[in-house]
């Protein structure tokens, strides 16, 4: 991350986002044309669940992508020039050391037990956000893979998110968190009987997501909210940032459909990035033109400012 | 039951571990014979009479039991499908043959009161080492309402099933490993990284197959079960002619995220197909974790 950070430094800076419960430095790489002034946002957060391993992995893709095209490929020149990225490679730290040093398959954070009657570690960092807390779809079973810790935040790497996010929400456009396995790509919400105001249009840009996917490499992916889709749940970062007014939220669920599941080969790896990507920058692509119009409707209205100043001249002329 | 025309092929309940037959009303085969694997259609496995073929045509709905149509990218349907799927690898699985359900056409429901809820879904299948797919699947999945974990009866049709031949390469592997000088066996297939040595792709299938009659028999409305990780695989002494196999394997609930363990030995022969001859539930934390490798992150 200090290597892109030093090739990169025109349009790359790094910084704190918190610390892990073992006392890790959580980074994040903000990405964009500098500005004096504050830009728009595209969040993105990798490495929520420790075992998912391609989606650390597709956040590097993500950055490469950026880093190695701005000077070249024009829509992404525009995201750099009115947006910034804000991309959290890897939350979970702790546990992703631990799936490398101890058991590949550990989801959740390593923080101990807050309860005295139950030795097991972890909490569901994907439970614990403030979003219809320990609701439905958690356990308050510290030894479950779902366990949703004591509180709401009780998680350092939550807090972290929380904070920065929090602060800066009303310059973020888009909230996307990367994860593995199912090839979904959920909006809000986990809970049954909640409807994002914007649904209809979380649905149609998701499924534009997943005809793009389509086309790369003829991968399907499934669109809609947990709660019909996958399975009910709350406390999930999609929807507190959602709930806290960020117009687009959604969770990335990449490869497989379960033969390799967590574990997905290393020859998977590039075209699981590479559709991922595809999926990316279409809802990319319309929460910017969303909000900065699109490049023909930037063209003509350069144009048009053009000829109305000829049009004046004109006149004074005259 | 009235209006319920479909074939029960067994029910398979775990008690302390060995699988027990159970055959069930309009059952008309013992679950031994359902699960020898003939050459022919599905329909020609159970050497059915004219009224027992007339007695797996597709069920008759019932106007008090209105069927609900399901939306096919919806979990209702993706759960019934997967325990088809299931049932369909066991029943026609083998070390050279592993089904997924590719796409879901249709699906409907019906609540049967005071029974359960019968399931409808059309889809298509794709092998894994061929990548082919079989098209025109059909299932009946029945979850019943049971205090106890029951498994769901299914009866599934797939018509072109057979177009994927594996008899050579499933008669290649049993002399191959029967003419070994010792007993195979393997550990964490898939190691951390999703590898497979090519030698022990067969023994991931077989422990696949397997697995996939655990994950029938777990499978309810609120489970979604995928095999994740292979964590040991040793051949048994086997007096007849069929290999035998000692299993560890690590199946993954998507609901719960729970990673279960499961013990299981596995008898295997071209001819007659994988039979899990037994199995139990090993309590979280008996096992070592799979392993990871030792890296400094």
């Amino acid at each position: 991350m200090n290597l892109v950070t030093e090739q990169y430094k025109d349009v790359v800076t790094q910084d704190v986002l918190g610390m892990t419960y073992e006392n890790q430095t959580i980074n994040y790489l903000k990405i964009g044309e500098k500005s004096d002034k504050p830009k728009k946002v595209i969040w993105m957060d990798c490495g929520i669940h420790a075992r998912e391993w391609i989606s650390p992995a597709f956040c590097q893709w993500f950055v490469k992508e950026l880093l190695e095209n701005y000077k070249t490929d024009e829509k992404i020149s525009r995201f750099f020039q009115n947006m910034d990225f804000y991309v959290v490679p890897l939350l979970n730290m702790d546990g992703y050391n631990y799936t490398w040093m101890e058991n590949r398959l550990w989801r959740k954070s390593r923080s101990p037990s807050p309860v005295s009657n139950c030795s097991c570690f972890g909490t569901d960092l994907n439970r614990n956000f403030d979003a219809s807390w320990n609701s439905i779809g958690a356990s308050q079973n510290c030894c479950s893979e779902i366990f949703c810790g004591s509180k709401a935040e009780s998680e350092s790497e939550v807090k972290a998110v929380v904070d920065l996010v929090g602060r800066i929400k009303n310059d973020i456009l888009c909230f996307l968190t990367i994860h593995s396995y199912g090839q979904l790509i959920l909006m809000p919400y986990g809970h049954p009987n909640k409807t994002a105001p914007n649904h209809d249009e979380h649905l149609k840009l998701g499924q534009n997501a997943a005809n793009a996917i389509k086309q790369k490499h003829g991968t399907s992916y499934r669109v809609g909210p947990p709660s019909q889709i996958l399975y009910p749940n709350s406390g999930s970062s999609r929807d507190w940032a959602r709930d806290i007014g960020i117009e687009f939220s959604f969770t990335f669920e990449l490869r497989d459909n379960g033969t390799f599941g967590f574990k997905l080969p290393e020859d998977q790896i590039q075209p699981t990035c590479e559709e991922a990507m595809a999926g990316v920058t279409t809802i990319v692509e319309y929460v910017h033109n969303k909000q900065f119009g699109s490049a023909a409707a930037a063209t003509v209205a350069l144009w048009s400012t053009v000829l109305a100043s000829y049009l004046s001249l004109l006149v004074l002329v005259q | 039951m009235r209006g319920t025309l479909w074939i029960v092929l067994g029910l398979f309940p775990l008690v302390d571990g060995h699988p027990t037959l159970k055959t069930n009303q309009n059952s008309l085969e013992t679950a031994d014979a359902a699960l020898n694997h003939q050459s022919g259609s599905l329909n020609s496995v159970l050497h059915l009479d004219d009224t027992e073929k007339a007695a797996l045509e597709p069920t008759r709905v019932d106007p008090a039991f209105p069927m609900k149509e399901l939306n096919t990218s919806h979990y209702p349907a993706t759960r019934a499908a997967r325990v088809a799927q299931h049932y369909l690898n066991y029943h026609h699985g083998s070390p050279s043959k592993w089904f997924m359900v590719h796409d879901i056409k249709k699906a409907s429901s019906e609540d049967i009161p005071e029974v359960g809820t019968k399931y409808h879904v059309q889809f298509s299948v794709q092998e894994q080492a061929t990548k082919e797919i079989v098209g025109n699947c059909t299932a009946e999945i029945l979850f019943r309402q049971t205090e106890e974990q029951s498994a769901p009866e299914v009866n599934c049709t797939c018509d072109d099933l057979l177009k994927i031949e594996t008899s050579d390469a499933d008669h290649a592997l049993y002399h191959h490993i029967k003419h070994q000088p010792e007993p195979m066996t393997g550990m964490d297939i898939p190691d951390s990284q999703g590898n497979i040595p090519k030698e022990m792709e067969p023994f991931w299938y077989l422990g696949g197959i397997g697995a996939s009659f655990i994950m029938w028999q777990q499978s309810n409305e609120s489970t979604l079960y995928n095999m994740v990780h292979v964590h040991s695989v040793k051949q048994l002494n086997s007096e007849n002619d069929l290999l035998a196999f000692d299993y560890v394997v690590l199946l993954h609930d998507m609901v719960s995220q729970e990673i279960i363990h499961w013990h299981m030995q596995v008898a295997w022969n071209p001819t007659q197909g994988v039979k899990v001859t037994q199995c139990h539930l090993l309590p979280k934390g008996t096992m070592k974790q799979p392993s990871a490798e030792k890296h400094k992150i």
